[in-house]
């Protein structure tokens, strides 16, 4: 291992090793550099970690190894990526940092990380345990906005100052590996981002194997796990995908047709070619608006399908029904803040689909948001293509029959 | 763009294995422009056919009355490749194509038949398309046809751009395979083969949802591929993270990263050769690595922990102790909790204990 003298990282990584055993392959697999002056233990997206001696010597073994698995954490949850796919400025990396610590800190420190100062926990941040750095950053990007102001503004120098009752150890600047700013010195070198990705794999197959054992790994290290090695796809990406594939299936129900002549008639001499017709499909939305439902939720949904309908050149063809135990008139609408909700109670999603394929003329696919609190028809309605939307955490299973796409809110 | 974008040259081991290959991308990144250039640096004719202006007949020929029977006559640019007899076929915006155009596509990328006419082998198929949420009017692929290419990302790194603007594009360089690199293609076949035997579900898994059935899955023809590719990306001494581009590409990144993955243990040493042997063990260079391999030799000691093995185990610690302390440390605690009955105490145990009491996991 090409590691530099930094006195102690044996002992630091042996006790990381051992009280995170499920963590091992990530704290063996960075390479740890000293670097006299710096002032900082900080990491890079190269799995590099560039570490302080004069800084570090004052720690324990425990402290400095806990300090190693935060920034092996910062790397696993790809913090970095993440900061540039959420857009966090320079002037915003300080917030994005605390926020993806949060996310770290918040089942590890009471898992047994033993950080040199205080840790940054979601209490700091005025939020509840066990969410995303996102969703951290967005919430003390908002009391901060109200607040004082204070530490979001502050720029991100890697000098690692105190900040007051605010300071969460010496070590504040974890380097671009959180917050995914480049830095001066951090040249090539290190771990080329595909082999990130399968070291990642691996500690995600460390992680799962451990936590089938109850108790012994902390349920959001878990979670993680689980996203990683079964990356649960966007629900906007999955529903308009099934939405164009029903689409194109029914469009793409080709048929030759006589009335046109073919464009390719012309080389053909005496013989008379068919041209390809192409039937516009009509596109019903049934809305469970049961008690049950969560309204932003279905409004989001349904401005999701009738941005995908208008750019399909579809959505001069939508009709949206209402339905709950009985079904509302079909409104024929231009855009779904002009969909009314009527109903509540019960669901019967029978009476919801018989009546999508009474409409006339007849729906060729029949989108149904719902969460699956209804009966069910028995099988498919004939000639009739069913996308369901699943809406809400708790939603049930759809049949078998209609392709299904679970929208949860994010 | 820049000659160190992995997926430029992914794509030239791909053109070079003739292996139909599939580049996804935002629009106006580039990737007409690199793959004409490619053509024109090897001096190949390039057909450029954008497939959503084209209809069925363009790409299953063009039904003519000869006499009696009723030919299917390939276009131009079909007649054209054939007669030169190498070339590039690139078939532009494919996931715009409608899906019975798709479909008529199918053999013309796997097979090279475009109507009644055989394209030569020595011609490359390559394509180029944008993600359906980036295109206006796309489509998924079709999943047959998501499963006869390769499929690689092309990202544009803001400095190459600028390097292009400022010196203009850099275009891929198709490597030149040496002749018989072929004979590769056996041994990287049998890596996949041992592969599938360890992990038989993903020797076929389409894919469930619509929105991953338009990206490379695995299949038995994708696994042939991702061998050939691999063959290819070895006989031209290209980087690995090209051959991880194009064995991802081929198979899809879940059961790609899976095959990587083994291919990666596959490397490390056999645990029972080295306790037969412990003087032939060597540490591996990176950390990870170490961990696997002394971890891995810890686990085959604990489950049969006769007195020879045990001792064997302490011996590779031993050697192992230099350059990575901690790492073996770890690997000393699960052998020390197996001693076995009238086992001696090596002397390789001694080794760890100032570290195990730095670490505070031994008691003073």
């Amino acid at each position: 291992m090409s590691d530099s003298g930094l006195e102690g990282l044996a002992a630091a990584r042996l006790w990381a090793a051992t009280k995170f055993p499920y963590l091992a392959t990530g704290v063996f697999g960075a390479q740890v550099i000293a670097e006299r002056g710096s002032g900082a233990v900080s990491v890079d997206e190269s799995w590099r970690m560039h570490a302080d001696p004069e800084l570090t010597a004052a720690w324990t073994p425990a402290q400095l190894g806990s300090v190693l698995v935060h920034h092996v954490c910062h790397l696993l949850r790809t913090h970095g990526e993440r900061a540039r796919a959420t857009g966090v400025g320079p002037d915003e990396a300080r917030t994005w940092v605390r926020a993806a610590d949060a996310e770290i800190n918040d089942d590890l420190v009471p898992a047994g990380l033993d950080l040199p100062g205080r840790p940054v926990l979601p209490r700091d941040l005025r939020a509840a345990d066990g969410l995303l750095a996102e969703q951290y950053f967005e919430a003390s990007r908002a009391s901060a906005r109200k607040g004082k102001g204070g530490w979001g503004a502050e720029n991100t120098d890697r000098s690692g100052e105190a900040e007051g009752d605010e300071a969460a150890g010496g070590w504040v600047d974890c380097g671009s590996g959180a917050d995914g700013m480049p830095r001066p010195g951090q040249g090539p070198g290190g771990l080329p981002g595909w082999q990130a990705d399968l070291l990642r794999h691996q500690v995600a197959l460390d992680v799962a194997a451990q936590g089938k054992l109850p108790g012994t790994v902390p349920a959001g290290l878990l979670r993680w796990a689980q996203q990683v090695l079964s990356p649960k796809v966007n629900w906007r990406i999955l529903l308009k995908a099934e939405l164009r594939r029903a689409v194109a299936e029914v469009a793409g129900a080709v048929d030759y047709s006589y009335r046109r002549p073919s464009r390719r008639s012309a080389v053909a001499g005496q013989v008379v070619l068919p041209a390809l017709r192409r039937p516009v499909p009509e596109v019903a939305v049934v809305c469970d608006t049961s008690g049950s439902m969560t309204a932003d939720l279905l409004a989001l949904v349904l401005a999701e399908v009738e941005g995908l309908l208008r750019t399909l050149g579809l959505a001069r063809q939508v009709r949206i029904l209402a339905c709950d135990t009985a079904v509302g008139p079909a409104q024929r609408v231009s855009s779904a803040r002009q969909v009314q909700l009527i109903g509540g109670g019960g669901t019967d999603m029978r009476a919801g689909i018989a009546a999508a394929a009474a409409l006339r003329p007849r729906p060729a696919v029949t989108v149904v948001l719902t969460d699956g609190y209804t009966p069910w028809p028995a099988e498919q309605p004939k000639g009739m293509r069913v996308v369901v939307g699943l809406i809400g955490p708790r939603a049930r299973e759809a049949p078998p029959w209609a392709r299904a796409v679970r929208v949860e809110a994010d | 763009m820049s000659p160190n974008n992995p997926a430029v040259e992914a794509l030239g081991v791909a053109v070079a294995a003739r292996v139909p290959v599939l580049l996804w991308g935002a629009p106006g990144t580039g990737k007409t422009s690199a793959i004409r250039a490619m053509a024109q640096i090897m001096g190949l004719p390039c057909e450029t056919v954008i497939a959503s202006i084209r209809e069925p007949s363009d790409f299953a020929g063009l039904p003519i009355v000869v006499g009696d029977e009723v030919r299917f006559a390939p276009p131009a640019w079909a007649r054209r490749l054939a007669e030169a007899g190498h070339g590039l076929l690139f078939l532009d915006e494919l996931s715009t194509a409608p899906p019975a155009v798709q479909a008529a596509l199918l053999r013309v990328v796997l097979e090279r038949a475009v109507g009644d006419l055989m394209l030569p082998d020595a011609v490359a198929v390559v394509a180029a398309a944008n993600p359906p949420e980036l295109a206006a009017d796309g489509w998924d692929l079709s999943a047959p046809l998501a499963n006869r290419l390769c499929h690689l990302a092309w990202e544009t790194d803001p400095r190459s751009v600028a390097d292009g603007l400022a010196g203009g594009w850099a275009a891929p360089v198709v490597p030149l395979l040496p002749d018989g690199w072929q004979a590769e293609e056996i041994l990287s076949r049998g890596l996949v083969a041992a592969f599938l035997r360890v992990r038989p579900a993903l020797a076929c898994a389409p894919p469930s949802d619509a929105a991953s059935a338009g990206r490379g899955w695995p299949s038995p023809r994708t696994w042939e591929m991702a061998a050939r590719l691999m063959a290819a990306a070895g006989a031209s001494g290209t980087s690995e993270e090209a051959r991880s581009a194009l064995v991802r590409g081929a198979v899809g990144d879940g059961a790609g990263l899976e095959f990587l993955a083994w291919l990666i243990e596959m490397d490390l040493p056999d645990p029972e050769q080295v306790l037969a042997d412990p003087a032939s063990f060597r540490l591996p260079e990176r950390g990870d690595r170490a961990y696997a391999a002394l971890a891995a030799i810890a686990a085959a000691v604990a489950a049969d922990p006769t007195p020879e093995r045990w001792t064997a185990g302490w011996q590779v610690l031993g050697l192992a102790a230099d350059a990575a302390p901690d790492v073996a440390a770890v690997a000393a605690r699960v052998l020390a909790k197996c001693r076995p009955e009238g086992a001696a105490l090596p002397a390789e145990i001694h080794r760890f204990a100032p570290l195990l009491r730095a670490a505070g996991l031994l008691q003073a």
